[in-house]
């Protein structure tokens, strides 16, 4: 799971109303190579929500992203640019779980795949 | 409208004190309305044994049949701004995530066997349900649902299925659903599948609901979105009846007769009929390979045709009828219906939202 799937994810359980951002527990962390591709990085950069991309990235140990969100003139930066690629398309967690913020049910990760799914009472 | 509890196959039976299995009747439906209790997003008994059990023991071979891209979808997708993220809600074995090499595809499916093979090919998925999806609201760009909402098996879920749709979506942000009609262009099909007797299905519509006819000649040619393999949906009698049969056979309009001959109604019989059971053929190498089958054999999902060498499955659809999908629609608040049409056997909308 890329952080940039994080980043839309939000506990659906029945009666949360803070679903978002998930926890997230780590186990497994690997890194893929992705295209570079500035178009989609600009378009992804609007829709992210800052600090939950930041946390997300220093818990599967990346540190690169700046604490601030950045102001969008940043987006111009190539150096900017390519860390933001790395931390939401190039971090996977392979091995975890995704934990609702609100009543901590964790959602497992096992070979990269969240298993959102939810048990009948939880619906 | 009028609700009424689905009863799937193995709630039908009881085993009585003496023994025995008992055949129930379901509610009737002459009778006063019973609330389902049940919320929408709840996956009824008819779904989790003929939509869930089914792919997840089909998923290889069901994958290895489905390559061809329609050109319709290929259109949407390519037609996308660039960098566009783009969410496919029951997308399979895969086929389309990844389509348009300009934008980010996200898959979700609640089939994890098949989400398995999406994932080996190096796609971004996740398990989930497409009545109930995880994402956060207006996020993406777009999203599609391919010859998805046809497995649900109340119109409450389909239109929740749809409101999903719409929902994770940006404003602006457009939907493409795509599902099976009942006006398919090469009729013997309908003959080939077998119709769910409309007790056994949850909800109705009511019998006030506009349905629009369809001209009754279709003369495109098509290459239809169903298995690859063809033959009479009429399972093999066992020389023994077991209770499965009679269950079976009391869910279905028709009994499949001794030697497999299709039997005819009229057509405007068939125009009304919507709930069928598909049948899958998997070859007994392809079900060797998956414990599924043994399972499926044993509890009588799926049964054996060793004149066709195959497991055969059944898989629920409700097909649409023209209008239908736009009917689900016309009551959102937030979304608008920019394109209809019908292609290969498939009626298509494509839905903005607005706000």
């Amino acid at each position: 799971m890329r952080l940039l799937t994080h980043n839309m994810l939000s506990s659906n359980i029945k009666g949360v109303t803070n679903g978002f951002p998930l926890g997230i527990e780590v186990e497994k962390v690997i890194e893929k190579q992705v295209d570079f591709n500035p178009d989609f990085l600009k378009n992804m950069f609007l829709k992210i929500e800052w600090k939950a991309l930041v946390d997300a990235s220093r818990s599967l140990g990346y540190a690169e992203l700046p604490e601030e969100a950045p102001d969008s003139s940043l987006i111009h930066s190539e150096d900017f640019l390519r860390k933001f690629h790395h931390a939401i398309l190039e971090l996977h967690l392979e091995e975890g779980a995704l934990v609702c913020p609100q009543t901590g049910r964790k959602f497992p990760v096992n070979k990269g795949i969240p298993n959102m799914l939810l048990h009948e009472d939880e619906v | 409208m009028k609700e009424i509890n689905v009863q799937g196959a193995s709630s039908l039976c009881t085993l009585g004190s003496d023994g025995e299995y008992n055949v129930q009747d379901s509610v009737s439906t002459s009778e006063d309305r019973i609330c389902s209790s049940l919320s929408v997003k709840v996956t009824p008994e008819l779904e989790k044994k003929y939509v869930h059990h089914v792919y997840d023991a089909i998923a290889p071979h069901f994958s290895s049949t489905r390559f061809a891209k329609w050109p319709k979808v290929a259109s949407f997708l390519n037609t996308l701004p660039l960098g566009s993220l783009v969410l496919d809600a029951g997308c399979g074995n895969g086929k389309y995530l990844g389509l348009n090499p300009d934008c980010f595809f996200v898959g979700c499916d609640i089939s994890a066997t098949l989400i398995k093979i999406c994932a080996d090919r190096g796609n971004e998925v996740f398990v989930a349900d497409a009545v109930n999806l995880p994402y956060r609201t207006g996020f993406s760009d777009a999203a599609i649902s391919i010859a998805v909402l046809h497995h649900l098996s109340t119109e409450k879920r389909r239109k929740k299925a749809i409101e999903e749709l719409v929902r994770v979506v940006k404003k602006g942000g457009l939907v493409l659903i795509t599902v099976w009609a009942v006006e398919q262009e090469d009729k013997s099909l309908l003959t080939k599948w077998t119709p769910l007797n409309q007790k056994y299905v949850e909800e109705w519509i009511g019998p006030g609901s506009p349905r629009i006819r369809s001209p009754s000649s279709m003369a495109l040619q098509s290459i239809p979105e169903t298995e690859e393999n063809r033959f009479l949906g009429e399972h093999g009698k066992d020389s023994k009846e077991n209770l499965t049969e009679r269950v079976w056979e009391s869910m279905c309009l028709t009994s499949p007769s001794e030697d497999n001959s299709v039997i005819s109604k009229d057509e405007k019989t068939i125009m009304d009929q919507q709930e069928y059971f598909v049948p899958w053929h998997l070859p007994y190498h392809r079900a060797e390979v998956s414990g599924a089958s043994a399972c499926a054999l044993a509890s009588g999902l799926a049964k054996k045709d060793d004149k066709k060498g195959a497991v055969v499955y059944n898989r629920y659809y409700h097909v649409f009828s023209e209008g239908e999908l736009e009917r689900l629609v016309s009551d959102m608040d937030n979304a608008v219906i920019v394109d209809r049409f019908f292609d290969k056997s498939n009626w298509c909308i494509i839905v903005e939202k607005t706000s």
